[in-house]
């Protein structure tokens, strides 16, 4: 393969692969295995062969490469089911997913392994179909870890997705999603919370293919130590994607001396009846919130960590399946407890 | 002054308007009271040439001239005025610099002259006082912030201002207390004149308690399905829609 | 009040580009194309120093190994460097007009014909104005009265001559020789432009102006300004351009160095208004500048503030570097591009030193085929604690066949550093057009009511006389935008 993704490529500016990695491990690098479980009406298959499809990143295309195999999962049309892959052998993986016109299906994502993997996830919702998916990568400051998704989302339907990041070596999540059909919807969420040498990139891609298409992404970072948090976004509205509406926001606080935030909200608007806004701000906790609270007698230690978890709150809240979001929200604590400790 | 005929308008498609007919003459108050839905404000829209309001059949007549065939600005500079429900706020652009131009912008249609910014001072401050509005409003962007009271007594500074022939009030008393609605009453009640026509269109008969219309007509389904005298919105008031709607049936 | 104007500009002028003539004089230029020797020839005609002739050749070498930069949102055919004319100066003008009286009558025309007065209004408006024609300096007004203050605003190349101490130590020092492909070009074959120093606790008695215009055919234009305000100075530069239709493509690349020092401050305000090509996208200037700022001094401030309506291609980001401790940098933009125009402009605002603060307000209009792109860094170091940006940028599309785009870069690596940012796009609102037509105002008259009240934070920013220019501008570029 070519040279690795590196901080003189724009999209990858902030996260330097080249540096976190030789090339010849990533390109001797095993087949990636996930422990599956699954409930409802949901069929897996082996993915037969490498179907390059939707559209992935450069290292999504390295992944799809390199996996000779990998999972199909399939929901039918109106049926429902509930999936948990957990990745627990690291390397190149690939899977495909398919949710059928009306069919529904949560998903979601953990990691057992560190060391390097590599995961090209493909997704694909039919007409009127809802996907809720969840992932959450552990802290690990030994691995590197890159997953690319590619997602398509006909009209009608709804993907909603929260990325909880822990932080890695490197860590890098890249989403490429495109509204195909009138009314479909993608609502995108995550949280980064990274204590000393973690690193978490979120790169996100939406694009208005179709018209009357919403999407909303609510990020928030928090970098503590030595740490990087990076969020990239971009929106893109197509040509004649009359009625697009978008929102954005992206919001970090820095805690570390040493510690980095990167944002990089982007819009590409080529149509003009269209709705689009971004905010995105870096800074500290707020001074006078501070005061308040302990001017009630809140000690400064507890003011702090109720103040990151108001913080962190609206976007660990868009994840509607409540034990999911119960145990996310009990991992951000875990996270937020060894920051402040 | 106006005449309209069999009027039958579509929004996106759907009839909204199901032949309608009205006359009013210069010097004559009319109310056009409904429910909900029954086509109020599209009647306003379509008379002001919002874009998006079909005319599918019908005429509207305005000094025996086709309204239908002229650009919204056309209307305004031959003496039709609509006073919107919600008037609409423009950043950026001050509320006197907005007066001017469009004061002037009409005059010059008329092939009349320009107004110097001094003369356009004097002649606001002027109509300005009796509708309590402060010098400070005049200098704040046009409707950025202002009150509901604050933005339609600056619809009726502006039809003061442009002395239409035609004024179209719509739904001029929504979201005013009953001070402001009396400021405005007043406002609307010193524009009478024989030669201007007023349409003043309204959910509420407590309007018409401050601006007494000479005739009253009752909108509902895109049609005129009742007319009276000023007594038919007190009518309306003790009997509510749905019995008159019942009666015209 | 603009919007008035704006209507009985147009009405009068007939014609969408009113700065389109040609002036008829005689030129003398450089032999066609680059080599050392065309950079030779322009520094012996400039009666140029030794040390001069090397600092160009250094960036003459070092452009022959750059490449040109591809990454902003901006496509063109590929810029044929030999097939230009590098220097082209009024023959009249050869040996330096000394007043305004010795000035070629059909230069003095032509100065009416942009509106500029140059001539004893001038005084009366209080600005001194430094006319840069294709490639040399042709006037610099009211020397007198600046020079009883002790500011020094003359051509670059007189400064050269008369002031090397202080060109040596600030030229090239905010915008290095190898900074960029463009920026180098121009370092190595910049034929004129304005220099001012502004001395110690001197607060410049009057605005300073340049104009520039490129009149000859086939020629580019790389002037260099270079703009010092020492320790508790103050000084507002306005600088103007417009250019002749002309079928070719035309190239611009300047570069403008402004230092405060501590404590002083530089407002500098830009109307640009190169000729944009005609409705087919056919010819118009493309205008590649690097304009950068050093607050060098504590408590400097740099304030950038441009009207960008003109050229078929803007490249352009008028940047701070905010080194000294509780310097500020400001940056107010407004861009249309209308037709087949392409626009990729912003700023970067370099957080260095201790309680450094920026601010940034961009409006960004797109109308007919253009494409407009704002792109912006903030970057806060390391060191610079207690360091503020806030950032609004809003996009306004008119039509369907345009595009704008928001590239914003956020970086901090201070805990105790603020950034907020705001972004929006969307189109001219349906409901105010109408409203504007119902009161009778006709259509185009609306848009450019509207337009200006969407620019208003930045038209706020220009003196007096370049607001009500600009005014007009808003309204003349979106001509014929809206069907």
């Amino acid at each position: 393969m070519s040279a690795l993704p590196n901080r003189r490529v724009e999209d990858w500016k902030y996260t330097d692969l080249r540096n976190a990695i030789e090339g010849e491990a990533v390109a001797s690098a095993p087949v990636a295995r996930w422990s599956v479980t699954l409930s409802g009406t949901v069929e897996q298959n082996e993915l037969p062969e490498i179907m390059a499809r939707g559209t992935h990143g450069e290292m999504g295309t390295v992944a799809a490469a390199h996996a000779k195999s990998g999972i199909f999962l399939h929901v039918g049309k109106g049926e429902q089911g509930t999936v948990h892959l957990e990745l627990s052998n690291a390397g190149h993986g690939r899977a495909l997913i398919v949710v059928e016109e009306g069919a529904s299906l949560t998903l979601r994502e953990t990691m057992s392994v560190g060391d390097f993997s590599n995961i090209a996830i493909e997704i694909v919702a039919g007409p009127n179909a809802q996907l809720h998916h969840i992932r959450e990568a552990n802290a690990d400051g030994e691995s590197v870890r890159v997953s690319d998704y590619s997602i398509r989302i006909a009209q009608g339907a709804t993907y909603r997705a929260h990325f909880a990041d822990f932080g890695a070596k490197l860590s890098r999540t890249e989403l490429h999603i495109a509204l195909e059909g009138e009314g479909a919807e993608v609502h995108l969420s995550g949280v980064s919370v990274l204590g000393d040498g973690g690193h978490a990139d979120v790169t996100t891609r939406v694009t208005h293919s179709a018209g009357n298409a919403q999407s909303t992404q609510l990020f928030k970072l928090i970098a503590g130590g030595k740490s990087r948090g990076v969020y990239q976004g971009k929106v893109s509205v197509a040509e004649g994607a009359n009625g697009s509406d978008s929102r954005q926001t992206a919001k970090g606080l820095l805690l570390g001396e040493r510690a980095e935030i990167d944002l990089k909200p982007e819009l590409e608007i080529l149509a003009d009846d269209v709705k689009c806004a971004h905010g995105a701000a870096i800074g500290d906790l707020d001074p006078e919130s501070l005061f308040y609270l302990r001017s009630r007698g809140v000690a400064e230690p507890e003011a702090r960590a109720l103040l990151m978890r108001a913080f962190l709150e609206d976007a660990v809240a868009e994840i509607t399946d409540e034990d999911i979001r119960a145990e996310v929200w009990s991992h951000v604590e875990a996270a937020l407890a060894e920051l402040t400790a | 002054m106006l005449e309209i005929e069999g009027l039958h308008v579509a929004v996106s498609g759907k009839e909204i308007l199901k032949g309608l007919s009205l006359s009013i003459a210069a010097g004559e108050v009319h109310a056009i009271m409904g429910p909900n839905g029954s086509g109020k404000s599209t009647l306003s829209y379509v008379l002001a040439g919002r874009e998006g309001y079909e005319i599918i059949s019908g005429s509207i007549r305005y000094r025996g001239e086709d309204l239908a065939a002229m650009a919204p600005e056309e209307r305004a500079a031959k003496g039709v005025f609509l006073a919107m429900q919600y008037p609409v706020e423009i950043p950026g652009v001050t509320t006197m610099n907005f007066l001017k131009t469009a004061l002037n912008a009409q005059r010059r249609a008329r092939g009349e002259k320009d107004i110097d910014a001094l003369g356009v001072l004097r002649l606001v401050r002027e109509k300005a006082k009796a509708l309590h509005i402060s010098e400070e409003m005049l200098k704040r962007a046009l409707n950025v912030g202002f009150s509901g009271g604050e933005k339609k007594r600056l619809e009726i500074l502006q039809m003061a201002l442009f002395e239409p022939a035609l004024a179209i009030l719509d739904e001029t008393d929504s979201g005013l207390d009953i001070d402001a609605l009396k400021v405005v009453a007043d406002g609307v009640n010193g524009l009478r004149s024989s030669e201007r026509a007023m349409l003043v269109i309204t959910h509420y008969q407590r309007l018409l308690n401050h601006i007494v219309p000479d005739r009253v007509h009752v909108l509902y389904g895109g049609r005129i399905i009742k007319e009276g005298g000023k007594e038919l919105a007190h009518e309306l008031e003790a009997k509510g829609y749905a019995e008159i709607i019942r009666e015209a049936a | 009040m603009a919007a008035l104007e704006t209507r009985e500009q147009v009405a009068a002028l007939g014609e969408k580009y009113k700065y389109g003539f040609v002036t008829d004089i005689e030129m003398e230029r450089a032999p066609k194309g680059l080599s050392e020797d065309t950079v030779r020839f322009i520094s012996a005609k400039k009666g140029e120093p030794e040390w001069m002739l090397e600092w160009r050749l250094g960036a003459y070498r070092r452009w022959r190994q750059m490449r040109e930069p591809t990454w902003a949102r901006v496509h063109y055919d590929p810029i044929d460097y030999e097939n230009a004319y590098y220097y082209a100066a009024p023959k009249s003008a050869a040996d330096g007009p000394k007043s305004l009286d010795e000035i070629d009558p059909k230069l003095i025309e032509t100065y009416n014909k942009l509106g500029i007065p140059l001539n004893e209004q001038m005084l009366l408006a209080g600005v001194a104005v430094d006319a840069v024609f294709d490639s040399v300096s042709v006037a610099t007004t009211f020397k007198e009265k600046l020079s009883e203050a002790g500011v020094i605003f003359c051509p670059i190349s007189e400064a050269i001559r008369d002031y090397p101490e202080l060109v040596k130590k600030y030229l090239g020092s905010v915008v290095p020789v190898t900074d960029n492909f463009f920026a180098t070009l121009n370092s190595a074959v910049f034929s004129d432009g304005s220099f001012v120093y502004v001395p110690k606790g001197v607060r410049c008695p009057m605005e300073l102006s340049t104009y520039f215009r490129i009149n000859a055919q086939g020629t580019g234009q790389f002037e260099r300004t270079l703009i010092i305000a020492d320790e508790g100075s103050y000084v507002s530069y306005l600088e103007g351009c417009t250019a002749p239709k002309r079928d070719e493509n035309q190239l611009h690349a300047a570069v403008v160095e402004l230092v405060a020092l501590e404590g002083a401050e530089i407002k500098y305000s830009t109307v640009q208004n190169w000729y944009p090509g005609d409705e087919e996208g056919k010819g118009g200037i493309y205008n590649f500048v690097t304009k950068r700022g050093d607050c060098r001094g504590a408590r400097s401030k740099i304030s950038w503030t441009q009207v960008e309506t003109g050229s078929a291609i803007t490249w352009k980001y008028p940047s701070c570097l905010l080194r000294g401790d509780d310097s500020v940098g400001e940056f107010y933009s407004i861009a249309i591009a209308n037709h087949f125009q392409q626009a990729d402009t912003g700023t970067k605002m370099h957080h260095l030193g201790k309680n450094t603060r920026s601010r940034i307000i961009s409006k960004g209009i797109s109308a007919g085929q253009a494409q407009n792109t704002y792109r912006g860094l903030v970057s806060v170091h390391p060191r610079a604690a207690n360091a503020r940006n806030y950032t609004q940028c809003d996009s306004l599309l008119i039509g369907g066949k345009c595009g704008a785009h928001t590239v914003p870069y956020i970086e901090s690596r201070n805990k105790s550093a603020r950034i907020e940012h705001e972004a929006t796009t969307s189109k001219i609102a349906e409901d105010q057009l109408f409203y504007c037509l119902q009161r009778g105002i006709p259509q185009e008259e609306a848009v450019a009511l509207i337009v200006n009240g969407f620019c208003r934070e930045v038209l706020q920013q220009l003196p007096m006389e370049f607001a009500v220019e600009a005014q007009k501008l808003v309204g003349i570029s979106l001509e014929g935008s809206v069907g």
